[in-house]
């Protein structure tokens, strides 16, 4: 990239200057907190063991189909976090972007 | 064949008659001094070599810089820089760090420092219209007093109180965004591997000052078949209206000024083109017939700085490390010192002695400007000597070197004058003004020699504006090629570097990298509507599938959502409170991003304007 020198200008316009969200940075960040966060999660409990292993997280199962708290869950859930922190983070950034624009735009109209 | 005449043998033109040299055009060089170089002079005095002020070889334009390397070969020195604020006896870094300032000026006075520092911040001054204010505001008056006051003063020739805030915020242009952030980050920040030298600790020299470039190039192109004739005035410049048909030559009586020999008739010889570097004005005035005269009276309101320096040669082997220190003692009429051994061992001719170079900003006409050479050097001398930088008997010989129009003077009546000026001369289409004085225009030494060079491809039959040339806020230094034939209107030579207009995506990108705030209302919208909208949907889905009873985990919500349930109604009441709760942690996490993104921008700016605004005139000006 060119480079060029900052003057006073360049100062306003970072005053206004408002910061856009990648959405695919963000989903591909969400969707990695998420998977991993699950699997972890899961693999957490199997190794800690006890009676009624990971009862709780289980209740996991009513929104993602097949997860359970087993070795094999973890991994069905690795997908499924991914896939939802992905979609979650796409969402946020795309959301964010749509409503900032609009303000932007709003403001230079007034 | 044509034949093009480059009126002043400074940077510009002859920059301007190398690129012409280069692709085998005939020209002639006049220059009315009996040296070359300009203001890029360098006056030898009994083997002691002396510049007009410093001239540091560094530029960002590859073309300038292959130059220099292809005239002066092995010549071009690299050296270190060293530059200090002297000030009561005690010498300060510059650029100012501010921690190593306060311990120099000792506890009394920094104490004295921080607390009209304090006062600055709590209660800014509510007007901002001049330079005193504009400084007082960001560094205090007690800082202002001791490092701003006195020197712009003695460089301008006015009161702090009479030059424009809008001079001071001029001054933040220097430094490359990116850069300026790295180097407020690290102490060494490295661009593609390399030391950024934006606050350059090492240039380049010549071994025998700069003039030695200038000498040389003028011998090249001797040898090429382009003449320079000294002490020639041009003293009109004949024309038709669209286009310059001759020019009258005279010789030059004097070495240096304005005047010259109305004795001699003068011959005139016709040229195909002009490159002038003379003074606007002056350019405006030997047009022959005459402009109109509203553009002979913006011609006249044209205003520059002069300047003086007295060359004293001591008998002492090292003084100080410095290449140059900024006087702000009051108690001294001299703004700057050059040490021009510590520039180039070779500048003196005897390694025992030095040679000091003391400048003065002057108007002509004035005290000093009027003032012998004996007694300019023996007030040299005593101010030395005042300052405790040597003993007057040690100061065993002296000269004086008056450079009238050093430095065009950006006034209220520039900005009205000259476009009335470039509108007249941009309505000959072989005249092309180029340099310093003949734009008015603050160019370095490398700028003039860029102006120069694309003239002289206009000449050539490209198409260049000489006049974008070190416009900064819409101008890139170093573009390849093709990028600069569009901005550039077109041929650029394929094979060098030219300024390109800047992409407006290019700063956008700059500015989002940098310091971008976050919209907290749209982050905090987008934060409420995900989880609003997730808990709805969760609920929904729970109450799809059924059961008895339903969801009763995810009911426990409850306990912080009031009246969230697993129903229908409670998805709804879940829907509204996760998105105001939602909204209330996106609003207050954009608003502390952004507070500490702009806490240390604060910082940042602090340090570009300490760092940019203590040298009225550009430090070692190239």
């Amino acid at each position: 990239m060119t480079r060029r020198p900052a003057n006073a200008r360049d100062f306003e316009l970072i005053a206004v200057a408002v910061a856009r969200l990648r959405a695919g940075i963000m989903a591909l960040v969400f969707a990695l907190i998420g998977g991993i966060g699950l699997l972890v999660a899961t693999v957490w409990l199997l190794v800690r063991g006890g009676p009624n292993v990971g009862m709780h997280l289980g209740l996991l199962g009513n929104y993602f189909p097949g997860y359970d708290v087993t070795w094999s869950g973890a991994v069905l859930g690795f997908v499924y976090g991914a896939l939802t922190g992905g979609l979650l983070g796409f969402s946020l950034a795309w959301v964010y972007n749509r409503l900032a624009q609009r303000r932007v735009d709003r403001g230079a109209r007034s | 064949m044509s034949v093009t005449a480059v009126i002043g043998a400074g940077p510009a033109g002859l920059a301007a008659a190398w690129e012409l040299s280069r692709r085998g055009l005939p020209a002639v060089v006049y220059e009315q001094d009996d040296i070359v170089g300009g203001i890029s002079r360098t006056v030898n005095y009994r083997g002691y070599r002396f510049d007009i002020g410093g001239h540091r070889f560094f530029t960002k334009v590859s073309l300038v810089r292959e130059m220099w390397e292809e005239i002066l070969g092995p010549d071009l020195l690299e050296r270190d820089r060293l530059s200090r604020i002297y000030y009561r006896g005690k010498f300060f870094h510059y650029p100012l760090r501010p921690a190593s300032a306060l311990v120099g000026l000792g506890p009394i006075e920094a104490a004295r420092v921080l607390a009209s520092y304090a006062r600055a911040q709590l209660a800014p001054l509510s007007e901002e219209r001049t330079f005193e204010q504009w400084v007082v505001n960001r560094f205090g008056r007690r800082l202002y007093e001791i490092f701003f006051e006195t020197y712009t003063e003695k460089v301008w020739g006015m009161p702090c109180s009479e030059i424009a805030a809008e001079w001071a915020t001029q001054r933040i242009k220097n430094l490359d965004l990116k850069t300026a952030i790295k180097s407020a980050l690290v102490r060494s920040p490295r661009i593609d591997g390399e030391v950024v030298t934006t606050l350059i600790d090492r240039f380049h020299y010549p071994r025998h000052g700069p003039g030695m470039m200038w000498e040389r190039c003028r011998d090249l192109l001797a040898e090429r078949g382009i003449p320079t004739h000294l002490q020639s005035r041009v003293s009109r410049i004949r024309h038709d209206g669209r286009r310059v048909v001759a020019i009258e030559v005279r010789a030059a009586a004097r070495a240096a000024g304005d005047g010259g020999d109305d004795r001699d008739p003068g011959r005139e010889i016709e040229v195909d083109h002009v490159v002038a570097s003379m003074p606007l004005s002056t350019l405006v005035r030997v047009l022959d017939p005459p402009p109109p005269p509203e553009v002979l009276a913006a011609a006249s309101r044209l205003r520059y700085r002069d300047f003086m320096t007295v060359g004293l040669i001591v008998d002492r082997e090292h003084l100080f490390p410095d290449n140059w220190i900024y006087v702000h003692s009051p108690a001294v009429r001299l703004g700057r010192i050059q040490n021009f051994k510590n520039w180039s061992p070779e500048m003196v001719p005897d390694p025992r002695r030095s040679s000091l170079g003391l400048e003065y900003f002057v108007q002509r006409g004035d005290d000093l400007w009027s003032a012998e050479d004996g007694a300019l050097v023996e007030l040299g001398a005593r101010e030395c000597e005042t300052l405790g930088l040597l003993r007057r008997d040690e100061v065993v010989d002296g000269t004086v070197i008056r450079m009238p129009r050093a430095y065009p003077v950006y006034d209220d009546a520039y900005r009205e004058a000259l476009p009335v000026l470039r509108a007249h001369l941009g309505g000959f289409s072989n005249l092309h003004v180029v340099g310093r004085n003949a734009q008015h225009r603050y160019n370095n030494q490398d700028h003039s020699m860029l102006a120069g060079v694309l003239a002289a491809r206009n000449v050539a039959g490209e198409s260049h504006d000489v006049w974008a040339v070190n416009v900064e806020q819409d101008y890139h230094e170093e573009v390849r090629a093709p990028a600069a034939g569009r901005a550039s209107g077109g041929a650029s030579g394929g094979d060098r570097l030219v300024p390109a207009a800047a992409a407006p995506a290019t700063v956008e990108e700059l500015l989002r990298e940098a310091f971008a705030r976050y919209d907290p209302i749209a982050l905090g919208g987008a934060l409420g509507t995900v989880a609003g909208l997730g808990l709805f949907a969760a609920t929904a889905l729970m109450l799809v599938r059924g059961g008895d009873p339903v969801g009763p985990n995810l009911s426990l919500l409850g306990n912080y959502l009031y009246g969230f349930r697993a129903s229908w109604s409670g998805a709804l009441v879940g829907l509204v409170e996760a998105g105001l709760g939602g909204f209330g942690f996106g609003y207050l996490l954009g608003r502390s991003i952004n507070g500490l993104v702009g806490w240390h921008e604060i910082g940042i700016r602090k340090r570009l304007e300490l760092a940019t605004t203590l040298d009225p005139l550009g430090a070692g000006d190239r």
